[in-house]
């Protein structure tokens, strides 16, 4: 089947894209996740992944530009890549014998990583997969990999999902074939037609929701590939919908306007409570972050920061900034540069206790914490010290979007010697943040709020930030913490410090 | 704010949006330029046109097939004023329908012109010129279309005509051109060639109703020609005069040959362009895209975020019932609900007789996208309902995927054909096979019949009455 390949939804108010450049060429055979063509918008550029494996067909030529949601290609997935027979004689041409089985194991993802969890499967038990296309996601306590067939043929789950494997662990089989069953070679007339109601694995309807079905759904934030359906088919019926809201009616009544009948609201809300199970990711964030209140000495130190001077000169440069660079000025760069000179000045905040010993690093790591879809994660800029505004920007936003996209690598997310956390994102005005072991500091960033300030005996309004720097007291002190971040202060509050490093 | 959500267009999308709003609860205004309300599907669109070829469907049929029937009659007669006038009565009828609607639903009912000042605020300028001002917490666009023209074609609104002067015809044309083979063009070309007009089509790609099925243009055009319409295809127009007797009209074909047709009476259907004008878009700085549609994201929010636009405002078909869902799409986004609309399965439906209609993706279509496909077809021939009733013309045809069966399209040609696609509305929706069809009993004798029997074809060429 082909499937359309979007222009996707990149940011509350871009509406249109320009195609800048097509990385495949009409005809090209693609893989999943592969990166097809790169994108414009008015505000950045990125790069768009095939949604699937097969034939790329170009619908829209390089330099047009399209609105969002335009179908800019389309792949065909049922086309195998000529290439690809040649290259796997073995399977493809000379069928191996059928019944042939071939295990496939938990790899190894991680130094330290010894189990993982099969999230979901994206091949159905019994269903033909090809080599290569991906058959189920996995969930290791640090990231999120998808696992792919290592032969054609017929898939047999071994492992359920949400099941916890050790590494090596025998997760799937795959009964090797060449063709997938019942294909082509038998004439049309003959071929078996779907029988809604016998035929209840793997049919094209499975998991389809009728129209109000599918609203519900929607509302209630699930997909229907969380439901199972019970109509012909496996279809979603309405009742499917109702029966798996029910679970969340909780959340769901605060949505609902007050009815008129207080009497029958009564009766709407209930008292049910909902299990799910913790992810990995979860259970590591808990364990990591209740670890380092139990075992360090925290503390947190506040201030003030002036930010109209940064704001000026945001404000000044933002739009020769972008025009060089290709990406926006923003105050992260000002933070981590800032952090950068003064963790050189006071070395302990940048340093590790390790048994007996204090390790210094004498590089700056700035762990940057984003908030994923499944949870926390802190990926790291590294040697952030010696990086321009603009080489901070880009990877900052780099590594953001791929957070989102539960992309980032364990590598990325490995090491760094400090951590900076902007709760200002979401509105918050102060907090104490928690270290992220086996780091010794942490900056909290806040939102800007207009105060009025006492300067030279006058009432002012100012854009304030508190900030705020959590310590483990074990190895810093008052006087290092609290100078560190009057230091912070002094290089936001005067940014010509930071380029002469004053 | 003097209003939850205020809707600016009274046509079947807006209307129907305020009454969902309303029914949701909000405080709701809808602003009406004209004095009826029901926009162009009700006063000089859908509800005229179907009133006139009903009018004239009938009299054909007394024409044609009474004898046949057994029926004598003399001195037939078509009165073309009384069909009119009976015309503005189904008219009148429906648009004081809506009225009572919106008392019914306790919607304001602001007659003037809007123009918006902010993202909350419209004016509105009333006939006799008054201006007041209206507030709003959310407005919803729906200020439709108008029919559309061509630069060098002056409209004088006398012998060349649109669609709205065609509803109002004081004579029965002797020879009636039709610029433009869609939808519009040969449902008003129907009704005067019913009446005895010669109709002469002349369409600039190689079919009528081209965005349908090629398979539905071509049987229509064979239904037509026995109405007495010539059709010029792969023709493009590019002189129109007239005096105050004739039109001239002069095109070319694909090959470069001239033709000159003379007629009394000139209809331009090329299309329908978005109305925004005088509504003020650029003092909210709303964007628009190259046709000049509103642009809008799959909330149907514009670039303004209190401002929703729907129906022929907004890329997609110019269909009553479309903006009717997007309508319904709207009020329930404001209200915090996350509705869905199909739009591959929004039908498309031509009132000729036969009837057209249509869902789901065209032969062409699924071509194109490579994709495997059966077909089944089965003709109203066939049918003892259609032999019966003496409507033997057109027929079903269903596309199925080649492996899984799914109804991928449905066509149909025939007589109640708008009335049987909600059928595959209903199939498709639910993703059914052309087998499910095939296994659901249908009454018998019905001219549904012909759909189980066109998706039995598909199953496995089985159909049993032919």
């Amino acid at each position: 089947m082909a499937i359309e390949i979007k222009v996707p939804t990149v940011g509350e108010s871009i509406t249109e894209v320009t195609i800048s450049n097509w990385l495949k060429n009409d005809g090209d055979f693609i893989e999943m996740d592969e990166i097809i063509c790169e994108l414009e918008s008015e505000k950045a550029t990125f790069e768009l992944n095939a949604e699937a494996s097969g034939i790329l067909k170009i619908l829209v030529q390089e330099g047009d530009t399209v609105l969002v949601g335009t179908a800019i290609c389309e792949i065909d997935e049922k086309s195998i890549p000529q290439k690809e027979k040649k290259d796997a004689p073995g399977i493809s041409e000379a069928p191996s014998e059928p019944g042939k089985l071939f295990e496939m194991k938990v790899p190894t993802v991680g130094e330290s990583i010894t189990e993982v969890v099969i999230s979901s499967w994206a091949k159905k038990n019994g269903e033909y997969v090809q080599l290569d296309e991906v058959i189920a996601e996995i969930e290791s306590e640090k990231a999120t990999f998808e696992l792919t067939a290592e032969a054609n043929g017929i898939l047999h789950h071994i492992a359920k999902e949400g099941a916890t494997l050790k590494i090596g662990a025998l997760i799937c089989t795959i009964e090797e074939t060449s063709t997938p069953p019942q294909k082509n070679n038998v004439p049309p007339e003959k071929e078996v037609p779907v029988h809604a109601e016998d035929n209840k694995k793997g049919t094209y309807s499975e998991g389809h929701p009728s129209p109000a079905a599918a609203k519900i759904l929607s509302e209630k934030g699930l997909s229907p590939a969380e439901i199972t359906g019970s109509g012909p088919g496996g279809r979603i019926i309405k009742e499917d919908a109702l029966k798996a809201s029910a679970e969340s009616k909780q959340s769901d009544t605060s949505n609902l306007k007050a009815p008129d009948n207080v009497s029958l609201s009564k009766e709407i809300s209930n008292r049910t409570q909902r299990r799910k199970k913790l992810s990995q990711l979860r259970k590591t964030v808990s364990r990591r972050l209740v670890k380092v209140k139990n075992e360090t000495a925290m503390l947190t130190t506040f201030n003030e920061v002036n930010m109209g001077p940064i704001m000026d000169l945001r404000k000044k440069y933002k739009e020769a900034f972008k025009e060089k660079y290709e990406v926006n000025l923003g105050f992260m760069s000002f933070f981590t540069k800032a952090c950068c000179i003064a963790l050189q000045e006071w070395p302990s905040v940048n340093a590790m206790i390790d048994g007996d010993e204090m390790i210094y690093n004498d590089y700056c790591d700035i762990s940057i914490a984003v908030s994923a879809p499944k949870g926390l994660v802190v990926p790291v800029i590294r040697n952030a010290e010696s990086m321009s505004f603009a080489e901070i920007e880009k990877e900052v936003l780099l590594l953001a979007t791929k957070a989102r996209d539960n992309k980032l690598s364990i590598e990325e997310m490995t090491g760094g010697t400090f951590t900076i956390t902007n709760g200002g994102v979401f509105g918050s005005m102060l907090s104490t943040p928690i270290i992220n072991a086996p780091q010794s500091a942490i900056l909290g960033m806040h939102n800007i709020v207009e105060r009025p300030v006492a300067e030279n005996g006058d009432v002012i309004i100012r854009p304030i930030m508190y900030i705020a720097l959590s310590y483990d007291h074990r190895i810093i002190d008052g006087r290092e913490s609290v100078g560190f971040l009057v230091r912070i202060k002094q290089l936001l509050e005067d940014p010509s410090r930071l380029l002469l490093e004053i | 704010m003097d209003y939850d959500v205020v809707v600016i267009g009274s046509g079947p999308g807006g209307y129907i949006a305020a009454i969902r709003c309303a029914q949701l609860g909000m405080k709701t205004a809808i602003i009406e330029k004209y004095e009826s309300l029901g926009g162009t599907c009700l006063n000089v669109g859908c509800i005229p046109s179907k009133a006139l070829l009903d009018s004239t469907e009938h009299f054909i049929t007394a024409k044609n097939d009474f004898k046949e029937h057994g029926i004598e009659l003399s001195n037939l007669k078509a009165d073309l004023s009384k069909m009119i006038s009976r015309k503005e009565e189904v008219v009148s009828q429906t648009t004081q329908g809506v009225s009572f609607l919106m008392k019914k639903n306790k919607i304001k009912v602001i007659h003037g012109t809007a123009s918006f000042v902010d993202k909350n605020t419209v004016s509105v300028i009333s006939k006799d010129g008054k201006k007041t001002r209206t507030t709003g917490s959310r407005f919803i666009i729906a200020t439709g279309s108008k029919p559309a023209s061509l630069p060098f074609i002056k409209l004088d609104k006398k012998r060349i005509i649109t669609s709205t002067e065609a509803l109002n015809l004081k004579q029965i044309p002797k020879h009636l051109i039709v610029i433009g083979g869609g939808v519009i063009g040969m449902e008003l070309g129907s009704v005067y060639g019913r009446l005895g007009s010669k109709v002469t089509v002349i369409e600039f790609l190689d079919s009528i109703i081209p965005t349908m099925d090629k398979t539905m243009g071509k049987e229509l055009q064979k239904s037509l020609q026995k109405l007495d319409f010539d059709f010029y295809l792969n023709h493009k127009v590019y002189e129109v005069t007239s005096t105050s007797r004739q039109v001239t009209v002069k095109a070319e074909g694909s090959k470069g040959e001239k033709i000159e047709i003379k007629g009394d009476y000139c209809l331009v259907s090329i299309g329908r362009r978005p109305y925004t004008d005088n509504l003020g878009l650029d003092k909210t700085s709303i964007d628009l895209d190259k046709q000049g549609r509103i642009i809008v994201n799959e909330k149907l929010q514009t670039n303004i975020e209190t401002i929703y636009a729907i129906g022929d405002v907004i890329e997609g078909p110019m269909l009553a019932h479309k903006a009717e869902e997007e309508g319904v799409l709207v009020a329930e986004q404001i209200d915090g609900q996350k509705p869905h609309i199909n739009y591959l399965l929004i039908p498309g439906v031509v009132y000729t007789w036969p009837e057209v209609a249509s869902v789901g993706y065209t032969e062409e279509q699924l071509k194109e996208k490579g994709h495997k496909y059966k077909i089944g077809t089965f003709p109203f021939r066939a049918s003892g309902r259609a032999r019966a009733s003496m409507d033997l013309d057109g027929l079903v045809k269903v596309l199925a995927d080649h492996s899984t069966d799914e109804i991928l399209g449905m066509h149909i040609i025939g007589p109640r054909a708008a009335d049987m696609i909600a059928e595959g509305v209903v199939a498709m929706e639910y993703r059914a096979s052309a087998e499910d069809i095939s296994r659901m009993s249908h009454a018998h004798p019905t001219y549904s019949e012909a759909i189980k029997e066109a998706c039995l074809a598909a199953t496995e060429n089985r159909a049993l009455n032919m």
